[in-house]
């Protein structure tokens, strides 16, 4: 119906629609010279044998899909794999539950209470993972740790225990290292989300005797639905890939092995051990997951734009 | 956000015309600055100064700067860091990893140099460590071998005699932690593999031999290893240390009483008898040392520990790098190592090491006389990095069955050694 209005403006609508497109090269060439650039090389390094010699200068010989048939043909690979995925799982939901709480404990909250939440939480935000691992190992440390110290206190045989040499306890905790690292971003962006519901609706909803619960499932759960969206897809791509934490706390104790879960695995694989090929392989692997995350994610906002 | 992103591109983009700018033209090399990489504590302040000073007095201009790395993760940190374009010009490799990186290519080949580093002067088996295909491309740095430090007060009080044989190393340990309540007769943390060796080699065990066709055949399950294997875990139970720790700073817990037996490299000595702050400690009266005892008597076969030292294939100065080289192989430095208790690179030098009392000299010599490798493979180093013999080791000290675990390593390590 707008045919016959937008003919004469033409001119004038193509300089529009093209400037926005001129205005994104600048960041578009950076981007695809920072991120595209390493993920071509990572393809050519994946269907290379690619090893010490190769990266001190030795040329590569080219082994196709060898890399990904030993790869997908591993049964470490899946358990490492299996094993990622768990972790993420737990570490999302527990983190997922525990921002949304915060949040909504912080719109609860006194000017002074909340501005120490507040500061709080942007101290365990802003601690480097290295430095939250060392100390939170500190704390579970096997001969002086305060945790065995408390716990032995209180009557608990905890002297001298070990808390990472067993895999689920080794989990546990870096399951509360990274919970803890980031539960601030989650809380803060659910807050941030949560003062743009309108309280005239919560109000109406209150007076119709609806109670807390349902006024936060109807009301502020769908204002709230983009913005959870995009916190649980960030949360699963970053707990998957964690590293640092795991690769640190495998330093202090535990087992390495049985502890791998996907981002040192590749770094065993391909650093430690000099197989940069394999290491691409898996790394390529995991790209092509995380792509089909974030497409199902760009999906449902492209859908909910249309609605 | 947009004129963010703008004024970001337009950040990046100077600084690459400015980074062009600034790249050095490559003249005839003078002066620079070099940057040598030491591993751990064992180095003396003594030396890395000798070193400086020494270096800067014969380069004009020309400055040199030590950086200390760790030995934890040291084959992940030179494989990414001697391939990169901001490479350190000199390094130190453990003696067991140097053959990763020698036939690799990521080291200078230093042929020209044997002669006038020492030539056959130069310890021998390091000489074989930093070469490959014929080619020198490692000097030795230093040997040093463990020896066993205890506390003289703790074995009187328990009732135990310095041990004339492994069995009775082994047996002194439980008897210690059980006179003892709340001390390790000896103390092991669960990832301590080198002070596992003696025990699989003495019973007549190996980690690996070669096969005739050039494969490697892995022997943590061989009935020899499995009787040491078992020494070894007798030792982890008499044992207070965490299960799953690692070897540094073992002086700490004895220091502090809580262990009566360690088994550490030479030099920890100084760490044992006067604390950080050079005071002295609970040991600086009562501390004792042995070779540890061979299955027989004698003393049994330690592993070689020890450091070769190389210039990197992408140094921006090889020529400083070199002389820098020179120096540390010189004798005057090596005599410094000596002096804080390293076997020098110099055999010539043997006789000056260590030097707090001349028993401690002799046992030294002795534990190194009958040293021993690891197996001597270019993929050896991964067997490290892979961090299999501490998994291996931490699962035997959680109390695991050392025959299945055993078999269990012996695959993998033979998946990586030919591999």
């Amino acid at each position: 119906m707008t045919i016959a209005l937008r003919r004469p403006r033409r001119p004038s609508r193509r300089r529009d629609e093209a400037l926005p497109f001129l205005l994104l090269i600048p960041a578009g060439a950076v981007i695809l010279a920072l991120t595209g650039w390493p993920l071509v090389q990572l393809l050519i390094m994946s269907l290379q044998e690619f090893g010490r010699a190769q990266i001190f200068g030795a040329p590569p010989d080219w082994v196709w899909f060898e890399n990904y048939a030993a790869v997908l043909s591993d049964e470490t690979f899946w358990i490492v794999l299996g094993r990622s995925i768990l972790f993420a799982l737990v570490n999302v939901v527990t983190t997922m539950s525990l921002g949304i709480l915060i949040a909504l404990l912080m719109t609860r909250l006194g000017r002074v209470l909340k501005l120490l939440v507040s500061a709080g939480l942007l101290l365990a935000w802003a601690m480097p993972p290295i430095t939250a691992t060392v100390v939170w190992g500190w704390l579970f440390d096997t001969r002086r740790g305060v945790i065995n110290y408390l716990l032995t206190g209180a009557g608990l045989d905890f002297d001298n225990h070990s808390w990472l040499i067993q895999p689920l306890s080794f989990f546990f905790v870096a399951t509360v290292i990274i919970t803890w690292q980031s539960v601030p971003f989650v809380a803060f962006t659910v807050y941030a989300g949560l003062t743009q519901v309108p309280t005239e609706v919560l109000e109406a909803a209150q007076l119709d005797g609806s109670s807390a619960l349902q006024r936060f499932r109807f009301v502020t759960f769908p204002y709230l639905r983009p913005v959870l969206l995009v916190l649980l897809l960030l949360q699963i791509i970053w707990d998957m890939r964690v590293f640092p934490q795991i690769k640190a706390l495998q330093t202090i104790g535990g087992i390495a092995s049985e502890t791998n879960t996907i981002g040192p695995y590749i770094y065993s694989v391909s650093i430690a051990g000099g197989e940069l090929g394999l290491g691409g392989a898996i790394a390529v692997i995991l790209v092509i997951v995380m792509m089909a995350l974030s497409a199902y994610y760009i999906r449902s906002t492209v859908r909910q734009d249309e609605a | 956000m947009r004129k963010l992103a703008l004024a970001g591109a337009l950040g990046v983009a100077a600084a690459v015309v400015l980074a062009g700018c600034s790249t050095p033209t490559p003249a005839e090399e003078e002066t620079g600055d070099i940057r040598v990489w030491l591993v751990g504590t064992d180095t003396p302040q003594e030396a890395r100064d000798y070193l400086k000073a020494t270096f800067e007095e014969e380069n004009p201009g020309s400055t040199l700067t030590i950086e200390e790395q760790q030995w934890t993760g040291l084959v992940d940190l030179l494989t990414t860091s001697l391939s990169s374009s901001d490479s350190p010009d000199v390094v130190e490799v453990g003696n067991t990893q140097a053959a990763a990186f020698t036939s690799a290519g990521a080291f200078l080949d230093i042929t020209d140099m044997y002669e006038d580093l020492g030539g056959d002067d130069l310890l021998p088996g390091f000489v074989e460590a930093g070469s490959y295909d014929g080619k020198f491309y490692a000097a030795p740095y230093y040997s040093g071998s463990r020896i066993v430090f205890y506390n003289t007060a703790q074995y009187a009080q328990a009732g135990v005699e310095v041990p004339t044989t492994l069995q009775e190393y082994v047996d002194n340990a439980g008897k210690l932690a059980a006179a003892l309540p709340g001390v390790a007769g000896v103390w092991y943390p669960g990832q301590d593999w080198y002070n596992a060796l003696p025990f699989i080699w003495e019973n007549g065990g190996e980690v690996a031999v070669q096969n005739s066709d050039g494969t490697w055949d892995a022997q943590f399950s061989s009935p020899g290893s499995l009787t040491g294997l078992e020494q070894v875990q007798a030792l982890m139970e008499s044992s207070t240390a965490p299960k799953d720790g690692d070897e540094s700073n073992l002086w700490v817990p004895f220091r502090e009483e809580k262990a009566a037996t360690i088994s550490a490299p030479s030099w920890a000595y100084w760490s044992i008898i006067a604390d950080e702050d050079q005071n002295d400690t609970a040991l600086t009266d009562t501390l004792g040392y042995f070779a540890l005892p061979g299955k027989d008597g004698g003393a049994a076969q330690v592993f070689a520990g020890g450091s070769n030292i190389a210039i990197s294939a992408k140094s921006a100065h090889p020529t400083l790098a070199k002389s820098a080289l020179s120096i540390i192989e010189s004798p005057e430095y090596q005599t410094i190592l000596a002096g804080a208790g390293l076997v020098p690179a110099l055999t010539s030098l043997g006789d000056k090491t260590a030097g707090a009392t001349p028993e401690l000299a002799a046992i030294i010599a002795e534990a190194a006389a009958t040293a021993k490798l690891t197996p001597a493979s270019p993929k050896w180093a991964d067997v490290e990095a892979a961090r299999v013999l501490q998994d291996f080791f931490v699962q035997l000290a959680n109390g695991g069955d050392a025959a299945s675990l055993a078999a269990d390593l012996d695959t993998k390590i033979e998946a990586i050694l030919n591999g």
